[in-house]
């Protein structure tokens, strides 16, 4: 027997995530959910940050702790405009300002704490990080969401869970046809990626898959799915997902988005909505929503268990039936560079169009042999 | 550092130039099927297909498909043997 060494092996080799966060909107939640009138504690980027309504109805989110002696105001009280420290009632205004110390002549000069820049769009607070400190980028707001707080859609599900593996590991799956087989059980028939400026986009068609999601007689038959997904920047990604049925199609916007709670865990988020139309009234649309919910859910969860187990990689080693991974990352380190250092390769226009012929044949073969192996146990299987 | 693709050590990127508004791009094609095409900002310039879908201002960049002029001019470039395909 001999052994495998030195240079016949090819290494794994990666870098330790950076500990830079990335620059861009990322979405924190349903903007209901701050809505109460009490400060919110939110870990991201490192840090501790609070979310809070201010009186004039605007969200705010500022640095959780005070510039004074260090208070965490996530425990505090909104007051009008302001949120109340804990420890000793300093208040601060949504804009990073001490307004009112209620108990001296005036406030110190410099009083000011880290306020981050917040929209509120389509039913999501969004903040904007930025380790240069610069506003917004103009051309990077997110997009406005068809359907979303729309009375002829239903309203969002919405779910959230951490995960604790770095972000990057999510953001390959915009790259990554094959394993939507192999983690998911679904069965794309074309693939396309193209990647400009801050957006990434996925064009994914796939067909039913009988032997993982077998046709319940009695009930339409699902045929498959068209989906046009894209990233817009670092961590906000849209798809319209489109099901298809004998009987009718029905239209659905997922949201997938994240927000870093440090470089080895991120808050993982998925939200969608149905639109109801005929045959599909409020309840029935509500029912889809929850259903394809759970499947995104489950989707996830295959995800993770992957992640979890799995090893950082810079250098994967592609074959020709896979996505360009290599130039999904180069378009999202412009995120992680400093605005002077985007270099043009990292968003100039690339596109990525897959053959799905090669996998689609050996795909179909494995759904057959699957399907028999199943019949072959339920001939087996005794009657109860 | 982003590494470089492993599969451009077997078969780089072929410039081609677009027979209807002469932008030129790198492409590479593993099969019949499968085509990657990396722009460059003179490229998308002057490519009029993209400039009037988007001018329309109705359309996201990154959801203009690849123009039908160089889909035809790759195809060209292909059958003539200009453009190497990394398996037959």
């Amino acid at each position: 027997m001999t052994m495998t060494t030195g240079s016949e092996v090819r290494a794994i080799e990666a870098a330790a995530a950076p500990k830079r966060f990335a620059r861009g909107w990322h979405c924190l939640g349903l903007a209901d959910r701050f809505r109460d009138g009490k400060p919110h504690p939110v870990r991201a980027f490192g840090q501790k940050l609070v979310v809070f309504q201010s009186g004039d109805g605007r969200l705010n989110v500022l640095d959780a702790y005070c510039r004074h002696m260090g208070g965490d105001l996530s425990q505090g009280t909104v007051k009008g405009d302001e949120i109340a420290c804990p420890f000793h009632d300093w208040r601060w205004g949504g804009d990073g300002r001490c307004k009112q110390i209620p108990y001296a002549r005036r406030v110190p000069l410099r009083a000011r704490t880290a306020a981050w820049p917040t929209l509120d769009q389509d039913g999501m607070l969004f903040v904007w990080n930025d380790p240069e400190g610069n506003p917004p980028r103009e051309q990077e707001t997110p997009p406005r969401i068809e359907g979303a707080l729309d009375d002829g859609w239903t309203d969002w599900i919405w779910y959230e869970t951490t995960v604790e593996s770095n972000v990057r590991e999510v953001i390959d799956n915009v790259a990554d046809m094959a394993h939507f087989f192999y983690v998911h059980f679904n069965f794309p028939t074309y693939f396309k990626n193209i990647f400009e400026g801050h957006v990434a986009a996925q064009h994914m068609n796939g067909k039913a898959r009988e032997d993982t999601r077998p046709h319940v007689e009695g009930t339409p038959r699902y045929l498959g799915n068209t989906s046009v997904a894209a990233y817009y920047g670092p961590s906000f990604m849209t798809d319209e997902l489109t099901y298809k049925y004998e009987d009718m199609d029905i239209r659905t916007t997922l949201i997938n988005c994240h927000y870093p709670i440090d470089e080895s865990s991120f808050v993982l988020q998925y939200g969608i909505i149905v639109r109801k139309q005929a045959g599909l009234d409020e309840e029935a649309a509500m029912e889809v929503a929850t259903t394809q919910a759970e499947y995104v859910k489950r989707g996830f969860e295959q995800d993770v268990e992957i992640w979890k187990n799995k090893a950082r990689i810079d250098n994967p080693l592609l074959c020709e039936e896979d996505g360009p991974v290599y130039q999904l990352r180069r378009w999202y380190e412009q995120f992680y560079v400093d605005v002077a250092d985007i270099r043009p390769e990292m968003v100039e226009r690339f596109e990525y169009e897959l053959d799905t012929t090669k996998p689609n044949e050996i795909w179909q073969k494995q759904v057959e042999e699957n399907l028999a192996a199943q019949a072959a146990a339920a001939d087996r299987a005794p009657v109860a | 550092m982003i590494r470089s693709d492993n599969r451009l050590a077997d078969l780089p990127m072929t410039p081609v130039e677009c027979l209807r508004c002469h932008a030129t791009v790198r492409v590479r094609k593993s099969s019949w099927q499968q085509t990657s095409i990396q722009w460059d900002e003179a490229g998308a310039r002057a490519c009029l297909e993209r400039r009037t879908a988007l001018g329309r201002g109705e359309l996201r960049a990154a959801d203009f498909p690849t123009c039908a002029g160089l889909r035809e001019s790759i195809d060209r470039a292909v059958v003539s043997g200009r453009m190497p395909v990394a398996e037959g």
